[in-house]
């Protein structure tokens, strides 16, 4: 049976195919590897660019468009067999579940070097005069206050189904601020932006690779630096290390490696990395370029990389 | 029902609300009172997760065949409306616009059609347009046939009643794991969660229709030889067919309602998609631009099926063959015509790019002017509004009042002075013989002092307990303490009281905004002429839509939540007032105006009391739309039932989110229970009048 949740535009292109590169193996079959493709743009291109590597191997590529939650049921189900770019950082448990079951398979890195923490505005530091170090924020939490906050500053989380990574920090520093669930990435966005434009205190939980940063200059609260990885729930207030940072994950479904081989060997190789992607992100998002134009242009100037990976 | 408040049961409400008292004042040495301690609490979503495990076990090879073959229709509507050139589409839709509505509902359609080519959005119309076209006739075809069921049997209609009412309040996300795992993964999911939807009115409409046939007709069907099959169909549905087609209608609202939802749970490039990708980005234009195409859409087909189904019956039937189908073979001429003219004319097939533009720009930078300009002064009034009602209600006036807040630090004077003031209301009221209105001073009193997070929840129980048998006897009552127990023994109540203060405080403004602006509405046919595209638009706009510019000038938070809820929650209220002011008898308006009524003395002496059980049902339904808005108001930062539910879903936890979804099923249906109990009082008083 076939789905047809293709994005029209996308199967167009993609079915555009160019000469297939005359592989021993590949396709070891002709049904479609479906690869889930996400809100957000940065996922958008790499889903693409992935599909035009996979499709020059000669497979079948069906883009599907799946929400962040309902894909990794689907992958555990078998529904959808690759997601190249999955952020591990704001982890639920259907993902570590998941991966631990063995329904879901961690292919590796993108490469992509995600970051998360706080961001503010750059009037803020007028406020604030000890920003970007963490240690400013004790003393000024009531320049970033609201009446509703009082006498703690206020400081918008990640939505509440994101996990409580913030929140535990806070506590575990003993910061003066009240966190706000955020509710949603555009409840937050609407906010970022209308605060900026009033040019109103803000700081928010927030991540990097957005479009935002290509659009509104924004700063990172700065945290001590530490060996290893950064204990979130067991810091303290003088030797905070604020978030562990992310990485940017390649999932498929457990039969995928069996079905197709050729094609999870290339995906294991498979990396792209943060410069390109904000490049293109920002074509995008703020240039109107379309996903697929760019995906095009990479596949024309990095085809010395992906050759060596379908090989 | 309508009992007088005699000295008995004014003690009891006095030893009620002292024990309230007593109890949160215990609260801080007691925690047990405050959260009900989690050791008594049963493990329910262990339960729910094991269920389902089971079902899926046993019944998933059933529903992936079923979903197989579901697939094939949505493919194929999507693939012929995917290849229809525009201009064929259009001629079609403007003739059915006709023949349902006339010349002004054929403008309307051809208006709204070019509405969408202009904006370029005529293929995701299209996508979005093939859910719709497929669900509604299965889900339609599934509440006939529950609906045919009830109508036979008394027993399944008790059956199907309260299920009907549950399958329209737990929200899509509360059973969205389930339907994953069970159906598979695409737009049939979206489908399906669609159908279970938007079947209910149906199945009601139905039963209701198939009853109120009158017996005469029955009998003269019998009389002229009618088997029992042809008396059903050709007989009782005919004559009912008025009703079920009301059904129809209200089905294909409630399907054009799932179309956001569909998309989140992973649907075609549709407009829905639109709508949620763009709001993922905070563009409130584009959203915009996307969000009016859906409420266009559901307005033109609410006003043909609604014009379809209202249409007089045509008492001489033209004969033949061409006769009979004059209007489809006319519609089938003309889409030939069109669709030979695009083969001569490409332009016709499909919209040409250049003839597309895109207004979210201007929208973006108007709507920031707009925020920075208002943003100072509704930042006042959200405060105040804050300090005084929202902040009071959750945490009481003993933790909200303070320098920043009110100005003041609150001593132990300040409250005996809160208490004396609440105190001599309440006497004063009791003393021109209001109990009633004493009873409310002292709860509300009560309640605000200490805020409903802070009542202990023993203390709410009792009162809970207590008003509901006062409102409805001892069924109400018992009804209340089994909703209680089950928010109590799930581990629910924390976030339901939290749901409660949110939603109720919504809903009250909902109700006494749009009783005011209805009956406002009923008195004026010119302002409710402007009302009505206004309302529309708001049950049909994905609610989304607006909460970008709320956030911008409220921030997240509750506030912006309080606001969402009103705005989606105020229109069943005016429609109800209006429409129950518009229908009081004539004879009664003459009478009194013949014995010298004025216009105010009319309408708040006679029109008001009598459209009183219309107005009633408006707060009904305001409770309903403001329960079912909880699972939006969590994607503005809430924290209650609905915010559960998308934790459920982010833990891939079934039990979680579903356990949420039918806490809120419980408060709509204890909610319901209430407003019936209020109704029933107020029938009897009416009646006492007459």
């Amino acid at each position: 049976m076939t789905r047809k949740t293709r994005l029209g535009l996308l199967a167009a292109t993609l079915a555009f195919g160019a000469p297939h590169f005359a592989l021993a193996e590949a396709p070891e079959s002709p049904d479609p590897i479906k690869i889930a493709v996400n809100e957000w743009t940065g996922q958008v291109l790499s889903a693409t660019i992935v599909g035009e590597v996979l499709k020059k191997m000669g497979y079948n590529v069906e883009l599907v468009i799946a929400g962040a939650l309902p894909q990794l049921a689907a992958i555990e189900q078998g529904e959808l067999d690759l997601n190249p770019e999955v952020w591990d950082n704001s982890v639920t448990e259907a993902y570590t579940n998941g991966l631990a079951s063995g329904a879901i398979i961690a292919a590796g890195p993108l490469g992509l070097e995600p970051r998360e923490g706080w961001i503010y505005p750059p009037y803020m530091e007028e406020l604030c005069p000890g920003l970007p170090n963490y240690l400013a924020l004790y003393d000024c939490a009531m320049a970033f206050g609201t009446a509703e906050t009082f006498p703690n500053g206020r400081l918008v989380g990640y939505p509440a189904d994101w996990g409580t990574r913030d929140i535990d920090v806070v506590k575990a520093i003993g910061l003066p601020f009240n966190v706000v669930p955020g509710g949603s990435e555009g409840a937050m966005l609407a906010e970022l932006k209308s605060a900026i434009a009033a040019k109103e205190p803000i700081l928010m939980m927030f991540w990097e690779p957005h479009w935002i940063f290509a659009e509104t200059e924004l700063k990172f609260v700065e945290w001590n630096a530490v060996e290893g990885e950064c204990i979130e729930e067991t810091q303290v207030k003088e030797t905070a290390c604020g978030f562990a940072q992310a990485e940017a994950q390649k999932i498929h479904s457990d039969d995928f490696a069996a079905k197709f081989p050729a094609a999870a060997a290339m995906v294991a190789k498979f990396t792209l990395n943060n410069a390109d992607h904000n490049a293109m992100i920002l074509e995008v998002d703020q240039k109107g370029r379309t996903v697929e134009e760019l995906a095009a242009e990479w596949m024309v100037k990095n085809e010395p990389v992906w050759t060596t990976w379908i090989k | 029902m309508a009992r007088k408040t005699d000295g008995r049961t004014l003690l009891i409400w006095c030893l009620v609300l002292a024990s309230v008292l007593v109890l949160a004042l215990l609260q801080p040495r007691v925690p047990d009172l405050k959260a009900y301690p989690s050791a008594w609490t049963l493990p329910v979503v262990d339960w729910l997760n094991i269920g389902m495990d089971w079902v899926v076990g046993v019944f998933k090879p059933v529903f992936r065949a079923l979903s197989a073959v579901m697939d094939y229709p949505l493919v194929w509507t999507s693939a012929f409306l995917g290849w229809l050139p525009w201009s064929v589409g259009t001629v079609i839709a403007v003739m059915i616009g006709y023949r349902a509505g006339g010349w002004p509902l054929a403008t309307f359609t051809l208006g709204t059609l070019v509405y969408i080519l202009l904006m370029g959005l005529w293929p995701e119309t299209m996508n979005s347009l093939a859910l719709v076209a497929v669900s509604v006739p299965l889900a339609v075809a599934l509440g006939f046939g529950l609906g045919v069921w009830g109508f036979q049997s008394p027993r399944a209609e008790r059956l199907l009643t309260p299920l009907m009412d549950i399958t329209q309040t737990v929200p899509a996300f509360a059973y969205l794991l389930p339907i994953l795992i069970l159906f598979g993964f695409g737009p049939v999911v979206g489908l399906i969660a669609g159908i279970i939807f938007a079947f209910p009115p149906m199945v009601k409409n139905t039963i209701v229709g198939l009853r109120e046939v009158p017996a005469d007709i029955i009998e003269s069907g019998l009389m002229s030889g009618a088997t029992r099959w042809q008396l059903f169909f050709l007989v009782r549905c005919r004559a009912g067919l008025r009703q079920i087609l009301l059904g129809v209608n209200q089905t294909t609202m409630a399907a054009l309602n799932m179309i956001i939802v569909a998309s989140i749970i992973g649907g075609s490039e549709d407009i829905g998609w639109r709508v949620l990708s763009t709001l993922r980005k905070a563009e409130f234009g584009e959203s915009l631009v996307a969000g009016i195409v859906i409420a266009l859409m559901a307005m033109v087909l609410d006003r043909i099926t609604h014009g379809l189904a209202t249409r007089a019956p045509d008492m001489s039937p033209p004969q033949g063959f061409v006769g009979r189908h004059r209007f489809a073979l006319a519609v089938l001429g003309m889409a030939v015509l069109v669709h030979l003219a695009t083969l001569a004319l490409p332009a016709l097939r499909s919209w040409p790019a250049a003839w597309t533009f895109d207004p979210a720009g201007p929208l973006n930078t108007g709507i920031e002017a707009f925020v920075l300009w208002a943003k100072p002064v509704l930042d006042a009034v959200k405060n105040f509004i804050i300090f005084t009602l929202v902040l009071p209600l959750k945490i009481g006036l003993l933790n909200v009042v303070g320098p920043f807040t009110w100005g003041f630090t609150a001593t132990v004077w300040h409250a005996a002075a809160y208490a004396a003031l609440v105190a001599v209301g309440a006497g004063y009221a009791l003393s021109r013989g209001r109990a009633g209105l004493a009873v409310a001073i002292a709860s509300l009193g009560l309640i605000m002092f200490f805020g409903l997070t802070n009542l202990t929840w023993p203390g709410a129980t009792l009162l809970l307990i207590w008003f509901g048998y006062r409102s409805g006897g001892t069924r109400l009552a018992l009804w209340t303490a089994a909703a209680v127990a089950f928010m109590l023994l799930t581990g629910s109540y924390e976030k339901a009281v939290l749901s409660v203060q949110l939603c109720g405080l919504a809903v009250l403004a909902s109700f006494l905004i749009g009783t005011g602006l209805g009956i406002a509405a009923a008195e004026s046919d010119g302002f409710s002429r402007i009302l009505r595209p206004i309302n529309d638009t708001l049950q049909t706009m994905p609610v989304f839509v607006l909460l970008i510019p709320v956030i911008m000038i409220f921030k997240i938070g509750e506030f912006s939540a309080l606001l969402a809820i009103i705005a989606y929650a105020v229109v069943a209220p005016i429609r109800y007032a209006e429409y129950g002011l518009r229908n009081v008898p004539k004879d009664v308006i003459e009478a009194a105006t013949s014995m010298g009524a004025t216009r105010s003395q009319l309408l708040w002496r006679v029109k008001v009391p009598l459209a009183m059980p219309n107005i009633m049902l408006g707060l009904n339904q305001a409770i309903m739309f403001g329960i079912s808005m909880l699972v939006i108001t969590a994607l503005v930062g809430t924290d209650e039932l609905g915010q559960v539910i998308y934790i459920g879903l982010s833990k891939g936890n079934f039990g979680i989110g579903f356990l949420a979804g039918i806490a809120m099923a419980v408060i709509a249906l204890l909610a319901d229970q209430f407003c019936r109990a209020w109704q029933r009082r107020i029938d009897a008083k009416l009646e006492g009048a007459a």
